[in-house]
């Protein structure tokens, strides 16, 4: 197999590894049971990258693909990552427009999309997203039939159902980050507060990743420990719906670091790099992501929304959903949230 | 103390921690010995940022400030950051673009600085960083007189000579990032070719970091073993000078991915993190740095120029500098580096 490397362009015999090291005789193929794993990362802009680096600094994969539309850019974006070789495990990494870079990945991560114009309805936005994942999907399905897709672009419920009928996938394997990182954010809030470590806190946002999210308060724990009656026992939290305001600041602070920077990028790289590590290593854990919703919590059969529920992720992706118990106000919260979903999905022309 | 958090802003009650936590009796205070590790960056621009969130990911730190003359970006970055607590361990997150934040840092990282117009002499540009430096290493100094100061904002070895002028402080305690990343982009390209891992290349690029940086070809080693003999067999390498074009590819490849992407940061965020890793863990490796380097390989003693030579670093900063054999080209190479970092710097007025 001829090797071309930066260097063999600029002189150097393509050889000497020969001269170098001396194989092993006899020496048998890989077994087939080792697996290289891959993640491929479509969309090389701030949230793209901020994930594809959280990744390779967790050192989660052997091999990592980008593909964007821009050339120049993505590779700019290649050599930047690349140049950090000596300070990194070894990862493969490489970019390209062409889809075909993305072959046998065992996570397709998309990240691609139009931003919202001032003053354009989100139905509009909608629809030039979905001539985007036209673009996208089709190519990713057909170069890893058998990988996982999990969606990042907003509005992220719709674009991952989007995905999921344009793949022709299992819905096991279509996941959105949904409220991953909005979960993340509560829990931090509510840490700050408590003088405790966000890991310890249990805390779930769920149904829409927007503003009609649904605020999991019956079901909050620190330390395995539920809270909501030390937290209400102040009237003046009730009487001033103070709950609701603290789920709107969560809904707000993606747009307050927006208007502060302009972009967010380093929260959702860790949140996508965390749901990836626990689909690639099999964790099993439970995360709040946007799948497959009809049947559970009461929404219909008939309904095929996308929202977040909490789910148990592995290997195959969506294992199952976790039956926590709501008050009544949350479910009628998240079967709104299904709802408002739902009447969006039908307006679109799949 | 009373708490102020975001959520005691909206509503919820101070003393909830009280309510959840009983407190040990008769605790001792922590002890002298126990060591916070604070770390500070100052500038929150695209360099600052990465080298953050990489000190973030490779928890390396009990507490990160930042540090920016905007305070609107400053407090988006540092809510980014804030956002991921779910899924990092606990680091304190501060940020003001006041100095005072910065106080009691084990480490300052100076990534602020002008960029270089067009047409613009070296000269000018650095009176104005030399300008910039004097309203940021003074505050940086009294806040943490005992502080290891690490400067990358370029061009980085005159800039290093200013910081250590501007704080009063002992030389061991002012570092460049100089060539620890030219170095990482050297080993990336030998190691690509020679199909190995690049952290088992041992490559130095030395001096300027910059035109005049000088590649250390007679030392360069795979896993231990000398190669220049094995890679300049080839007589047409040595003729056509191959190893000079790849001195230049590796200073190129910064301005390579500056026109294709705009900026560089994800491979200086990791050089950085590195180094703050062997300094703040005394780790006692070699990594080449900007340093005061008159005495060494032949400079001058009158010549108080900085620039990088393969040095140990530790807890106290540079601790000693590594005794390396050079060819007589290499040598006179560096004097020449050194002879043109001193004239420059003769023309400030600092």
């Amino acid at each position: 197999m001829k090797k071309v490397s930066s260097l063999s362009q600029l002189g150097f015999a393509d050889d000497i590894h020969r001269t170098l090291f001396r194989p092993i005789q006899q020496s048998a193929a890989p077994s087939p049971t080792q697996r290289r794993t891959k993640i491929s990362v479509i969309g090389a802009g701030n949230v793209g990258m901020a994930i594809a680096q959280t990744i390779l600094t967790q050192d989660l994969t052997d091999e990592l693909a980008l593909v964007d539309a821009k050339p120049d850019k993505l590779q700019g974006e290649m050599l930047d990552l690349q140049h950090a070789a000596a300070f990194l495990p070894r990862t493969r990494i490489l970019a390209s427009p062409d889809y075909a870079v993305t072959a046998n990945s065992d996570i397709c991560i998309i990240t691609a999309g139009a931003r919202q114009i001032p003053g354009e309805t989100r139905l509009n936005l909608l629809q030039r997203n979905l001539a985007l994942f036209k673009e996208i999907v089709p190519p990713l399905a057909r170069y890893s039939p058998g990988t996982l897709l999990l969606v990042v672009s907003n509005p992220v419920d719709v674009l991952t159902y989007i995905a999921w009928k344009l793949s022709g996938f299992p819905p096991n394997r279509v996941i959105g980050s949904g409220t991953n990182l909005d979960s993340s954010r509560f829990r931090f809030l509510l840490a700050d507060h408590l003088e405790v470590n966000a890991q310890d806190v249990q805390a779930y946002m769920v149904g829409e990743h927007g503003d009609s999210s649904v605020a999991l308060w019956s079901s909050m724990s620190v330390g395995g420990v539920p809270i909501l009656s030390q937290l209400t026992n102040d009237k003046a939290v009730v009487e001033q719906g103070v709950l609701e305001k603290i789920r709107k600041a969560v809904v707000e602070s993606a747009y307050e670091v927006i208007r502060l920077k302009g972009y967010t990028s380093w929260a959702i790289g860790y949140s996508v790099a965390n749901l990836a590590r626990s689909l690639l290593r099999d964790q099993h854990s439970i995360h709040p992501v946007s799948l497959l919703a009809k049947g559970f919590y009461g929404i219909p059969d008939d309904r095929e929304v996308f929202l977040s529920l909490p789910a148990q992720l592995g290997r195959s992706g969506i294992l199952s959903v976790a039956n926590i118990h709501l008050s009544d106000e949350e479910a009628a919260r998240l079967r709104r949230s299904a709802n408002t979903l739902w009447e969006l999905q039908q307006k679109l022309d799949l």
